[in-house]
C-alpha cells in the first residue's frame, strides 16, 4: 500500500489498478473500474516552476514531458501519445543529453508552468459575501464578529464585495463615500445580468454599447461604476466593518405561524450576476452565508407556511417535494452561468434547520466551491472553516481560481468522466468514452475553484477490443496520461500544472498477479463510494437531504486517505498499557481505562474511558506524580488538534466521558458487536450499544451467503 | 360642542405667512429665511383680530409683511381701517393711475352720489348715512347693514333711481343708469375688501380705471370710500329692481357700461355700481374733483367718510342694478346718444370708434369691508361679489358664501327656463375655505354616540332647514320631503313661530355651516395621523439647474410648519433612473440609502422607517435634506423614474396615506408610466394645421391614471411640484394629483435664482394651510334636481360621493344639476354638502354645509340674482375641461358663443322694451364680455401657448377657487412706478388700471399679477432714480433678467414691497415673479396680458362687444 502513497506523494494520483487490463473484457471483470484519484494541486515538494510556455506536440497538443523521446541531434522530440515527431524550436537548439529542460528530468514528471508578466497580468482574487440577515439576533452576532474576522484576514490587494439579503437582496455599494448605500432587489423576482446592468446604473450618463456581451471593464464597464460594489479590502475594511456592525436583521415581520421570508436563490443569482458583468473571467468566489431555508423566488425549499414541513428524503423518493426539482432546476442553470464566468460559490450553512444544501449541491459542486454545514455561527466548525479560509498557514487551503483541467491519454484508453468539483467544458473528442460518468463526454472541464486538496475521480474506459493480437503490435506495452491543470493561483499568477504517467498493460490469466499487485483498495474504496454517491439517491439513513448533500460534496472533493477515514473512521486506542495503537472499531473497544480516539472525518471524538474519568475529576493530572496520566490525557487532544489543523471543513471536535451523552458521538460508529440482547456481556469496563442493528459479524456471514448462492 | 375655530383641529395652526424670501427681507437670496421671524408672527393673529387690524395698517413695518399668508384677509381689513386720521393722509396713493380718465366727468358724477344718497336714507337706511359720515369705526358699519332689509328697499329703489339718473354725472349718460343701481352697489362696497377702498367709491372707481371721473376716486381712496356707502345701505332697494338688472349697452348703454363698470367691476356684485352711487353721493363729490387730480389727498379725506362698508347692502345694489331694464328705458336713452352708441345700435355699423373705450364696463376694486348676512327675513341673501371684496358672513341659516355659493341665486323651477337662460347652473363648493377673521365660526356640534341627526331616507343631515312637525315628534327633511320620527333625545316642542324651542340653542338648527364630531360608524380605521413624503428628483438636471437644492432647502425650512405631535410623520426619497429610499431612523443617526432599482416593478425596501415621526427624527431629516445636493453632486443620470418614484412614495404611504410631495424636473423617461417627448411631433403637426393638436393635452396613457385611483383608494394625496426646463407632458402628469385631491405647481423655465423662494413658500403653504385628509364629500339637493357631475382634484369610484384623499382649503369642487322635475314657486331649493374628513390633528369630522334657495319661474329674478364670479369660474372650468377634448378655435366659439346666448336670452325675454339697436346687458352680468373676452385671450385658449403651459393651465384651473378665478384669466395691474405719490395706507387694489396699452407709458413702471405671476414692466424710459430705488440700477439695460426684488432703504422701494406683501397675502400666493422690458421679447409677453387690446389672434373688447351685439341682433332678427 505504501507504494501507492509513494506514488501520491509525486504526483497527487493514485489510481484503482496501477496495472491496467488489458482489453475492455477483462477490464469489466474486474468490477472495480480503472479509475484515478487525482489531487491537481497537492504540494509536491520541489516541483519546478518554469517561467516560459510550454512546447507542445504539433497534432495532439500533449506537453513535452520526461516520457518522450528525443533526438539530441535531429532537435527533435516525439509525442508518447500521438507519435508525432516534433522539432525543437529555436529557443531549445542547446538541447543535449547533460543540458535538458527541466521538463525533460525524469524526476519531474509534474511540473508547473507560470505566466511570465506579458501572458498575463496578475489578477486580484475577488471575494463577494452574501449574506442571510433573516436570523435571530444572537446567529446575527456570531456571524457578523466571524465576518469582520475573516475581514481582517483577507488579502490586501482582494477585492471585496457585499450582498445582503433576506425579504430583499441588498446590493451594497461600498464605495459611496457618504453614507451607507445598497441597491435593493425583490427576493420573490428572478433578475438577469441584463436587468441588473440596467438597473444598477453602469452606464449611467454615458451611452451604452449596442451590442454583444457586456461584461467587465474590456466591453466597456468603466473601472468606476465596478469599484462601486467591489473595492480592494484595504480600501474598504472600515466601510464593510461599520456596514456590518449595524446590519439589521432582515426588518420584515414574520407572523408567528410562519418562516421568514427568505430570498437565497435570487441573492445568489444576484451575486453571480454582478461577478459577471464585473470580473468575468477572473477569480471570483462567492461566499453565501445561510442560515436557513430559502422560501422566496426560484430556489425556494419550503413554503413560508410552517404547517409544511422542509421536505425530507422519503418525499424526494415519492416526487413530493414539489418546490425540489424546481430549485435544482434554478441552481443548474445558476452552475451554468458561474461556470462560463469562472466564479465560484462557497456555501456556508449554519442553521438547525435545513437551508438547501441539497438544492444548493449542484451550484457548489459544479463550480468547485466550499462548503460547510454546522448548526450554528456560534459554532467552531464554521468559525474555525471560515478563518481557515482565509488565514496563510501551513495549513492554508492554498484557494486557487478559474480552473480548467484537460486530459490526455495514449490510444485505447478513453475517459467516461470525472466525479468531482468540476464541471464539463463540452470539448468532445476521440478520447471520449460512450458511456458517461459523472461529468464526462468531454476531454477539459472547468473548476472554479480549486485547492490544495481538491480531488477529482476520473473514470477510465479500457477501448482495447481483444488480447493477444493487438498487444504483440506494440513493442511496448507502456501507455501514458497527461493531466493539465490551468489554475489562477492564489497569488493572482496563471499557471499551468502538468502531470504525466505512465502504466502499463498486462493481460490474460497469467498476469493476474500483475493486476493484484497493482490494485490500490484504498484508491478502490474511494472511487466506489464516489461512484456509488453519484447513482444511488436513495436508501439514506438518518440523515436530511441537506446532510447528504453536505457528506457527498465532501467526500467527492477529498482524497483517498480522507475518503477512507470517512468511509471507516478510526479509532485509536491511548492507554497506560501500550503506546497509541488503532483498534477495531467495535464496541469492544471501549475500556474502562483507556481513551479513545475517534476520527470520523467529520467529527474527531476523544472518548475517555469510565476510570480515566473518574481520575480526571479527581485531578490527578495536575499532581506531579501522576506526570504520565496527564501526559495520556494530553496526547489525544493533541492528536486531534493535528487532525483538526490538517482538516477542511474544520471537523467538530467532541471531548467525552463514557456514560456521558456525547458519547453517542463515539457510540454511533462503533461496530455493535455487544448490544443490550446479546448473549455475550461485555468485559469489566466495557459497553453494550442499545441497537438493533446487526453486527459486522453477522453482515459478513450474510454476504458470504450470499456470495456463495 | 361648539367651536369656534374654523378648522375644527387646526385654529392653533396658523397660515403659514408667505414669506417673501427675497423681496422684503435682506437675506433674500435664502428662500426660506426670509420668512421666519417678523412675518409669521404678526400672521397668526391676522384673522382672529381683525379689528386691531385696521388699525395696525399704518404700523406695521413692511419688511416683516411677508408673514402675510395668514393674515391676507386682513390684508385688507386693514385698509379699511385707515379711517384713522393720521393714516389717510399716507393712503392718497393709489388714485394716481387713474388719472387719464377725464376729470371733469368725475367731479359731475360725484356730485350725484350726495343725492343718492339722501335718496337712500329715504328709504330707510338713514342709519347708514348717519354711520359712514361718522367715518367711525368699522364695527359701526355692519349695524347698518343689517338694517336695511333688502326687501323693502326693492320698492323704492325705483323711485330713487330716477334721482340717480338724474345725477348721472359726467358719464352721466352710462353712468346714469347704472349709477342708479349702483348707488346700491356703491353701497355694496363689499366688493372692494381687498382692493382698498377706493374701488368701493366706485361711483368713481368703477370707472375709475377706465373713465376719468370714476377713475379718480375709485382708485386711490379704495378703502375709506366705504364710509359713503352707508348711505347707499338704502340701497337694498336696488333689490327690488329684482327684474333685469341689466345694465344696457345700446349705443347708449355704452354710457351705461361706463355706469357699471364702475360698480360692477366685480362682477355681478352691483355692489359696486352701488357704491358707486352712493359714495359718489358722499365722498364722491369729494372725489370728483380729485378725480382729475387722483393723486390729490382729497381721497384720503373721502375714505374717511367712506368707511361705511355695507357689506351686506352691497348685495343689494346690484339687484338695484336689475333695475336698469327699466332704467335704460328712461335714462339710458339719453346716454346713449351721448356715447355715440350709435355705433352699437346699428350692428351693422362698425361703431366701435363711437363707444368710448373708457366707459365700457371693467371691475371696479372695493376696499370697503361689508357684513354679509347669508339670510334675512328668513330669505336668502344674494351674496357679495367676491372678487377684491372684503366682507364678513354673519351665517343665518345659510353657509357663507366662500364655502358654498351657486351661479344662480334663485334656482329655476323647471329646466326649460333653465335652459332658456343659457346660464351655467353649478355649485362652487370650497369646504375648507378660509374664513375671515370676523365671520362666524363654523361650530362643531357632538352628538354623542349616536351620531349627528339624519333623514332616514335620503341620509342627508340634520339642518336648519328641515321642519319639525307634529309637536316635534317627526321632521320633514327638506332634501327629499321624507317625514321622520325625531329620535327620542332629540325632541323638543315647538314654539308658536313653528319653530322648536331650542332652534337657536342648537347651532345645527340655526347655522348654515356646522361640523359634527364623527362616531365610529364614519370610520374605517382610527383617523389616520398626518403623514407627508418628500420625493425629489435628484437627475443630472435636477442637480445642475439647482432645483435639488432648492427643493432640500424648501422642504427643510417647512418642517417647521408642519403640524407638532407624535402623530406627524416624514419620509424622504430621492429618484433619477431608480428610487433611493433613506431609512432615517437608526442607531447610528447617519441615515441609510437603499436604492430600488426595478422600475418597473417597485417596492418599498423597508417594512418600517421608511416614514418616521418628525418629532423623532427630525435631526437626521435635517441633515439628510442637507447633504443630498451633495450626494448626489456628481450624478450623471439623466433618466427619470417619476411614475415608478411616486408609485414607490405611494407603497410607503400606503398603510396610513398621507400626502406625497413631488419634486419633479424632467420628463419622465424610464419606468413604469414613463412618456415620451410628444410635444416635439405635436408641435410638427400644429404647424402642419393637425386638428389633434389638442390630443396633446390628453394623457399619453391610462398608466398613471390607474396608479392615481389606487393611490387614492388608499388615501394617498400627490402634489407635484415641476421645476422643469423642458416639456414635461404635465398633460399626463397632472393626472395623478387631479385624482388625488392634490395640485401642480409649475416653475418654467426653473431659475436657481428667482424661483426658490415661490417654491419655498408654496411648499409652506401647501403644508400648513387648512386641510383636511382622507375625505369623501357628498352633495345632496332638494327633489327636483339631481346632481350632474362633480368637478375638481378628486377621484370618483362611486356615482354619488368623490374620494379626496387631502382637502385644502384652496381646492374647490363644482357641482352641476340638472332637473328632474318642477318646484313650486314660492318653494326653497336646498343644497348640502357633507364633508368627511380626518383633521390634521387626527379628528373625524363631517363638515356639512347648507345652502337653501328661492325657487323662480321669472327668468328675470335669475338675471337679477345670478352671480358672475360663481358663472365664470364654472365657465373657466368647463373650457379647461374642453381644451384637451375639442380644438382651441372650438373651445374660443363656445365661449364666446355661451356669452352670447346668456345675453340674447336677457335681450329677448327681459329687455324686450329697449331700441334692438341697443346692446343691454344684465347687470348682474355685465362684465361677462369682458370676462368671456379674457378667457378666450388666456393662456389656455391661446393658439401660441406651449402645451405644458396650457395643460398645467387646465390643471391649475379644475380646483381653483371663484376668488382666484377672475384674476387669473383678468389680472390686476396697477403702476408701481408712482407709489409714493399715491396717497394711499399700501393698499395697492385701488388703482387698478385697465389691461390695456393705452394705459402702458413709456416712463412708467407696472405691475401686473394674476395669482400665479407676477410681471414687472419697466418702460423705457423711466427715471433712472426710480429704476434706482426699485432695483438698485440707474437704467433699464442694467436691469437683470431674472428679478428678485430687494428691498431698498427708500419709500417707493418700501412701499412696493408692501404691494407685493399685499397681494400675497390676497392670493395666499408667493408669485413668480418675472421682469418685462420694453422692446425685449419679455415685453411682448407682458402685452400678450393686455386682453383689451386687439391683437393678431383676437379683438379688442370694445371690438368684442361690437360682435357680440351684431351676433345678439342677428339672432333677435
Amino acid at each position: 500500500m505504501s507504494e501507492f502513497v509513494d506514488l501520491e506523494t509525486q504526483d497527487g494520483v493514485r489510481m484503482t489498478w496501477n496495472t491496467f487490463p488489458g482489453t475492455k473484457q477483462e477490464a469489466l471483470s474486474c468490477v472495480i473500474p480503472v479509475a484515478a484519484m487525482y489531487t491537481p494541486l497537492k504540494p509536491i515538494p520541489d516541483t519546478p516552476v518554469l517561467p516560459y510556455s510550454p512546447l507542445r506536440c504539433r497534432i495532439c497538443r500533449s506537453i513535452l514531458n520526461p516520457f518522450s523521446v528525443v533526438d539530441y541531434v535531429a532537435k527533435i522530440w516525439v509525442c508518447p501519445f500521438c507519435f508525432q515527431r516534433n522539432h525543437f524550436p529555436q529557443h531549445y537548439m542547446s538541447i543535449s543529453e547533460e543540458n535538458l529542460p527541466a521538463e525533460l528530468f525524469p524526476q519531474y514528471t509534474t511540473i508547473e508552468y507560470a505566466s511570465s508578466p506579458d501572458t498575463g497580468p496578475k489578477m486580484p482574487s475577488v471575494f463577494l459575501f452574501v449574506v442571510d440577515t433573516c436570523l435571530i439576533e444572537e446567529e446575527i452576532m456570531f456571524l457578523k464578529s466571524a465576518l469582520s474576522q475573516a475581514i481582517e484576514l483577507l488579502p490586501e490587494n482582494s477585492l471585496v464585495g457585499l450582498i445582503t439579503f433576506g425579504t430583499y437582496v441588498q446590493v451594497h455599494e461600498l464605495g459611496f463615500g457618504h453614507m451607507p448605500k445598497s441597491y435593493v432587489f425583490k427576493g420573490s423576482k428572478e433578475i438577469t445580468k441584463e436587468q441588473l446592468l440596467e438597473q444598477m446604473c453602469f452606464f449611467a450618463g454615458r451611452p451604452r454599447p449596442n451590442v454583444g456581451v457586456i461584461a467587465g471593464p474590456r466591453d466597456g464597464l468603466s473601472p468606476e461604476s465596478i469599484a462601486r460594489f467591489l473595492l480592494p479590502a484595504s480600501e474598504c475594511e472600515f466601510v464593510l466593518n461599520s456596514v456590518l456592525e449595524e446590519l439589521p436583521r432582515d426588518p420584515w415581520p414574520v407572523p408567528a405561524d410562519q418562516r421568514a421570508s427568505r430570498c437565497t436563490s435570487t441573492a445568489l443569482s444576484i451575486a453571480a450576476s454582478l461577478l459577471g458583468l464585473c470580473v468575468p473571467g477572473s477569480g471570483a468566489r462567492i461566499m453565501a452565508f445561510v442560515g436557513g431555508p430559502s422560501t422566496q423566488g426560484s430556489g425556494s425549499i419550503v413554503s413560508k407556511n410552517l404547517s409544511e414541513p422542509i421536505r425530507s428524503h422519503k418525499d424526494l423518493d415519492k416526487g413530493a417535494a414539489a418546490l425540489y426539482n424546481k430549485a435544482v432546476k434554478f441552481y443548474e442553470a445558476l452552475s451554468k452561468q458561474l461556470v462560463h464566468q469562472g466564479h465560484v460559490l462557497d456555501l456556508f450553512a449554519c442553521a438547525l434547520d435545513q437551508v438547501g444544501v441539497a438544492e444548493l449541491k449542484v451550484v457548489v459542486e459544479r463550480t468547485g466551491g466550499i462548503v460547510v454545514l454546522a448548526e450554528s455561527f456560534g459554532h467552531s466548525v464554521f468559525k474555525d472553516s471560515l478563518r481557515r479560509i482565509f488565514q496563510s498557514t501551513d495549513y492554508d487551503l492554498g484557494l486557487a481560481f478559474n480552473g480548467v483541467f484537460e486530459v490526455n491519454c495514449s490510444k485505447d484508453v478513453k475517459v467516461q468522466g470525472i466525479i468531482g468539483p468540476c464541471a464539463s467544458l463540452e470539448k468532445k473528442g476521440p478520447l471520449c468514452a460512450e458511456t458517461v460518468v459523472g461529468q464526462g463526454n468531454t476531454t477539459a472541464w472547468k473548476m472554479c475553484g480549486l485547492d490544495k486538496k481538491t480531488s477529482l475521480c476520473l473514470i477510465f474506459e479500457i477501448a482495447r477490443k481483444d488480447g493477444p493480437e493487438s498487444i504483440s503490435q506494440h513493442t511496448s506495452n507502456q501507455f501514458y496520461f497527461q493531466f493539465l491543470t490551468y489554475y489562477q493561483h492564489s497569488d493572482g499568477q496563471m499557471r499551468l500544472r502538468v502531470t504525466t504517467l505512465s502504466r502499463r498493460w498486462v493481460t490474460g490469466s497469467a498476469d493476474v498477479q500483475d493486476l493484484l499487485a497493482g490494485f490500490d483498495q484504498e484508491a478502490a474504496a474511494a472511487v466506489m463510494a464516489r461512484l456509488v454517491s453519484l447513482k444511488m439517491e436513495i436508501e439514506v439513513f438518518n440523515n436530511s437531504p441537506d446532510e447528504t448533500a453536505y457528506y457527498r460534496m465532501i467526500l467527492n472533493r477529498e482524497n483517498v486517505a480522507n475518503a477512507v477515514v470517512m468511509i471507516q473512521p478510526s479509532l485509536i486506542s491511548y492507554s497506560f498499557h501500550s503506546s497509541p495503537e488503532p483498534v477495531l472499531l467495535d464496541v469492544t473497544a471501549i475500556a474502562a481505562d483507556r481513551i479513545l480516539l475517534l476520527d470520523s472525518y467529520f467529527s474527531v471524538v476523544v472518548f475517555h474511558g469510565a476510570s480515566i474519568a473518574q481520575w480526571r475529576n479527581s485531578g490527578y493530572q495536575n499532581q506531579p506524580e501522576h506526570e504520565t496520566f496527564a501526559y495520556l490525557l494530553k496526547a489525544p487532544r493533541e492528536e486531534a488538534d493535528a487532525i483538526m489543523k490538517e482538516r477542511f471543513p474544520v471537523p467538530r471536535l467532541v471531548v467525552c466521558d463514557q456514560h456521558g451523552s456525547q458519547a453517542r458521538f463515539l457510540l454511533v460508529k462503533l461496530n455493535p458487536s455487544v448490544t443490550y440482547n446479546s448473549n455475550n456481556p461485555p468485559p469489566p469496563g466495557g459497553d453494550i450499544l442499545f441497537t438493533d442493528d446487526v453486527s459486522l459479524e453477522v453482515f459478513l456471514d450474510h454476504l458470504q451467503r450470499l456470495a456463495v448462492q | 360642542m361648539e367651536s369656534a375655530s374654523p378648522f375644527a383641529s387646526g385654529p392653533p395652526r396658523q397660515r403659514p405667512a408667505m414669506v417673501s424670501n427675497p423681496t422684503s427681507v435682506v437675506q433674500t437670496p435664502l428662500i426660506g429665511r426670509s420668512m421666519a421671524p417678523s412675518s409669521s408672527v404678526p400672521l397668526p393673529s391676522p384673522f382672529g383680530s381683525a379689528l386691531p387690524g385696521f388699525s395696525r395698517p399704518a404700523a406695521t413695518p413692511l419688511a416683516s409683511r411677508p408673514p402675510p399668508p395668514g393674515a391676507i384677509p386682513q390684508g385688507p381689513i386693514a385698509g379699511n381701517g385707515p379711517r384713522i386720521p393720521g393714516f389717510t393722509a399716507p393712503r392718497t396713493l393709489p388714485p394716481p393711475s387713474v388719472q387719464p380718465a377725464p376729470p371733469s366727468a368725475a367731479s359731475s358724477s360725484i356730485r350725484p352720489p350726495t343725492p343718492y344718497a339722501s335718496a337712500t336714507q329715504d328709504s330707510g337706511l338713514q342709519s347708514y348715512p348717519g354711520s359712514p359720515p361718522s367715518g367711525a369705526s368699522v364695527a359701526t358699519l355692519p349695524m347698518p347693514f343689517v338694517g336695511p332689509p333688502a326687501s323693502q328697499q326693492f320698492g323704492r329703489p325705483p323711485t330713487s333711481q330716477p334721482l340717480f339718473s338724474g345725477p348721472p354725472r359726467s358719464q352721466p349718460p352710462f353712468a346714469g343708469a347704472q349709477y342708479l343701481q349702483r348707488p346700491m352697489a356703491g353701497s355694496t362696497n363689499s366688493q372692494l375688501p381687498l382692493a382698498g377702498p377706493p374701488t368701493s367709491q366706485s361711483p368713481f372707481l368703477g370707472p375709475p380705471t377706465s373713465q376719468p371721473p370714476f377713475t379718480g376716486p375709485p382708485t386711490s381712496q379704495p378703502p375709506r370710500p366705504n364710509t359713503p356707502q352707508p348711505p347707499f345701505a338704502g340701497l337694498p332697494t336696488p333689490q327690488q329692481f329684482g327684474g333685469p338688472s341689466t345694465q344696457t349697452l345700446t349705443g347708449p348703454p355704452i354710457s351705461q357700461f361706463v355706469g357699471p363698470p364702475t360698480s360692477q367691476p366685480y362682477a355681478g356684485r352691483s355692489s359696486s355700481p352701488s357704491q358707486m352711487a352712493t359714495p359718489s353721493s358722499q365722498p364722491f363729490s369729494m372725489p370728483p374733483t380729485v378725480g382729475t387730480s387722483f393723486g390729490s389727498p382729497v381721497w384720503p379725506s373721502q375714505p374717511g367718510q367712506m368707511v361705511p362698508s355695507l357689506p351686506g347692502n352691497v348685495q343689494a345694489p346690484p339687484r338695484m342694478f336689475g333695475m336698469p331694464p327699466g332704467m335704460p328705458g328712461q335714462p339710458i336713452p339719453p346716454v346713449l346718444p351721448a356715447m355715440g352708441h350709435s355705433a352699437l345700435a346699428g350692428p351693422q355699423v362698425s361703431t366701435q370708434s363711437k363707444i368710448d373705450p373708457n366707459q365700457i364696463p371693467r371691475p371696479l376694486p372695493n376696499s370697503s369691508i361689508t357684513i354679509f348676512e347669508t339670510r334675512q327675513g328668513n330669505q336668502a341673501n344674494v351674496p357679495p361679489v367676491c372678487i377684491q371684496s372684503i366682507f364678513v358672513v354673519k351665517d343665518n341659516g345659510n353657509c357663507s358664501p366662500r364655502l358654498m355659493r351657486c351661479t344662480l341665486n334663485q334656482i329655476p323651477c323647471t329646466g326649460d327656463l333653465l335652459s332658456t337662460s343659457s346660464m351655467p347652473f353649478a355649485l362652487m363648493v370650497q369646504p375648507l375655505a378660509l374664513p375671515h377673521p370676523s365671520d362666524d365660526p363654523i361650530p362643531v356640534v357632538d352628538f354623542g354616540e349616536s351620531g349627528p341627526v339624519r333623514c332616514s331616507r335620503c341620509k342627508s343631515y340634520i339642518n336648519a332647514f328641515m321642519r319639525f312637525i307634529d309637536h316635534g315628534r317627526t321632521f320633514v327633511c327638506n332634501l327629499c320631503g321624507f317625514t321622520n320620527e325625531t329620535p327620542r333625545d332629540y325632541l323638543c316642542n315647538l314654539g308658536p313661530d313653528g319653530r322648536r324651542r331650542d332652534a337657536d340653542e342648537r347651532l345645527e338648527l340655526c347655522k348654515g355651516t356646522v361640523e359634527f364630531v364623527a362616531t365610529r360608524e364614519y370610520m374605517v380605521r382610527d383617523p389616520m395621523p398626518a403623514v407627508f413624503f418628500f420625493l425629489i428628483d435628484v437627475s443630472l438636471n435636477a442637480i445642475q439647474t439647482g432645483a435639488t437644492a432648492a427643493a432640500c432647502s424648501a422642504i427643510s425650512q417647512s418642517l417647521a410648519d408642519l403640524p407638532d405631535g407624535p402623530r406627524t410623520m416624514v419620509g424622504i426619497a430621492t429618484f433619477d433612473c431608480s428610487i433611493h429610499f433613506y431609512n432615517l431612523r437608526r442607531a447610528s443617526q447617519q441615515p441609510l440609502m437603499l436604492i430600488v432599482p426595478d422600475i418597473h416593478d417597485v417596492y418599498t425596501p423597508l417594512h418600517t422607517d421608511v416614514v418616521v415621526p418628525l418629532t423623532e427624527c427630525r435631526q437626521s431629516v435635517e441633515q439628510l435634506l442637507e447633504s443630498i445636493p451633495s450626494l448626489f453632486e456628481n450624478n450623471k443620470v439623466s433618466d427619470s423614474a417619476f411614475g415608478a418614484a411616486i408609485k414607490a412614495g405611494f407603497l410607503a404611504l400606503k398603510p396610513t396615506g398621507g400626502k406625497l410631495l413631488v419634486f419633479q424636473s424632467v420628463l419622465p423617461s424610464v419606468g413604469i408610466g414613463s412618456l415620451s417627448s410628444r410635444e416635439a411631433e405635436g408641435r410638427t403637426n400644429a404647424s402642419a394645421g393637425d386638428k389633434e393638436a389638442h390630443k396633446l393635452l390628453q394623457p399619453a396613457d391610462k398608466t398613471l391614471k390607474t396608479m392615481a385611483i389606487e393611490f387614492a383608494e388608499y388615501q394617498v394625496c400627490v402634489d407635484i411640484f415641476i421645476t422643469a426646463q423642458t416639456f414635461v407632458d404635465i398633460a399626463s402628469i397632472s393626472v395623478v394629483p387631479g385624482t388625488t385631491g392634490g395640485q401642480v405647481y409649475y416653475y418654467y423655465p426653473f431659475s436657481a435664482l428667482s424661483d426658490p423662494g415661490k417654491l419655498y413658500n408654496d411648499l409652506r403653504w401647501n403644508l400648513s394651510r387648512p386641510q383636511g385628509f382622507e375625505a369623501v364629500m357628498r352633495v345632496r339637493c332638494s327633489q327636483g334636481l339631481q346632481v350632474q357631475e362633480y368637478a375638481g382634484s378628486f377621484c370618483k369610484r362611486i356615482p354619488t360621493d368623490i374620494d379626496l384623499p387631502a382637502i385644502d382649503c384652496e381646492k374647490t369642487i363644482m357641482v352641476t344639476f340638472k332637473h328632474d322635475d318642477k318646484f313650486q314657486e314660492n318653494s326653497e331649493c336646498a343644497f348640502q354638502c357633507a364633508l368627511l374628513y380626518t383633521t390634521v390633528y387626527g379628528e373625524r369630522r363631517i363638515r356639512v354645509i347648507n345652502l337653501s334657495l328661492p325657487c323662480t319661474s321669472m327668468l328675470t329674478n335669475l338675471f337679477r340674482t345670478a352671480d358672475l364670479d360663481t358663472q365664470f369660474a364654472c365657465i373657466l372650468k368647463q373650457a379647461a375641461s374642453s381644451i384637451p377634448v375639442n380644438s382651441l378655435s372650438q373651445v374660443r366659439e363656445q365661449i364666446t358663443n355661451l356669452c352670447i346666448n346668456i345675453l340674447h336670452a336677457y335681450r329677448k325675454f327681459c329687455a324686450t322694451v329697449s331700441s334692438s339697436g341697443q346692446l343691454i346687458l344684465p347687470e348682474a352680468l355685465k362684465l361677462l364680455p369682458l370676462y368671456t373676452l379674457a378667457l378666450v385671450k388666456s393662456i389656455g385658449l391661446r393658439n401660441d401657448g406651449r402645451f405644458d403651459d396650457r395643460s398645467y393651465w387646465a390643471s391649475h384651473v379644475m380646483s381653483l377657487s371663484i376668488s382666484l378665478a377672475v384674476p387669473l384669466v383678468y389680472p390686476r395691474m396697477i403702476s408701481i412706478h408712482d407709489l409714493t405719490a399715491k396717497e394711499n395706507d399700501g393698499s395697492l387694489s385701488s388703482s387698478n388700471i385697465p389691461l390695456s396699452s393705452e394705459h402702458i407709458n413709456d416712463d412708467g413702471i407696472y405691475l401686473l399679477e394674476n395669482g400665479e405671476d407676477c410681471l414687472i414692466y419697466v418702460g423705457n424710459m423711466v427715471n433712472p432714480d426710480t429704476l434706482q430705488k426699485l432695483f438698485g440700477v440707474t437704467s433699464v439695460d442694467g436691469l437683470p433678467t431674472q428679478l428678485v426684488l430687494q428691498q431698498f432703504d427708500n419709500d417707493l422701494s418700501e412701499k412696493l414691497s408692501d404691494v407685493m406683501n399685499e397681494i400675497r397675502q390676497q392670493r395666499c400666493s408667493y408669485l413668480r415673479l418675472r421682469l418685462c422690458k420694453k422692446g425685449d421679447p419679455s415685453g411682448m409677453h407682458f402685452m400678450s396680458y393686455m386682453i383689451e387690446d386687439k391683437t393678431a389672434g383676437g379683438l379688442s373688447y370694445v371690438e368684442f362687444l361690437v360682435h357680440v351685439h351684431r351676433q345678439i341682433q342677428t339672432k333677435m332678427a
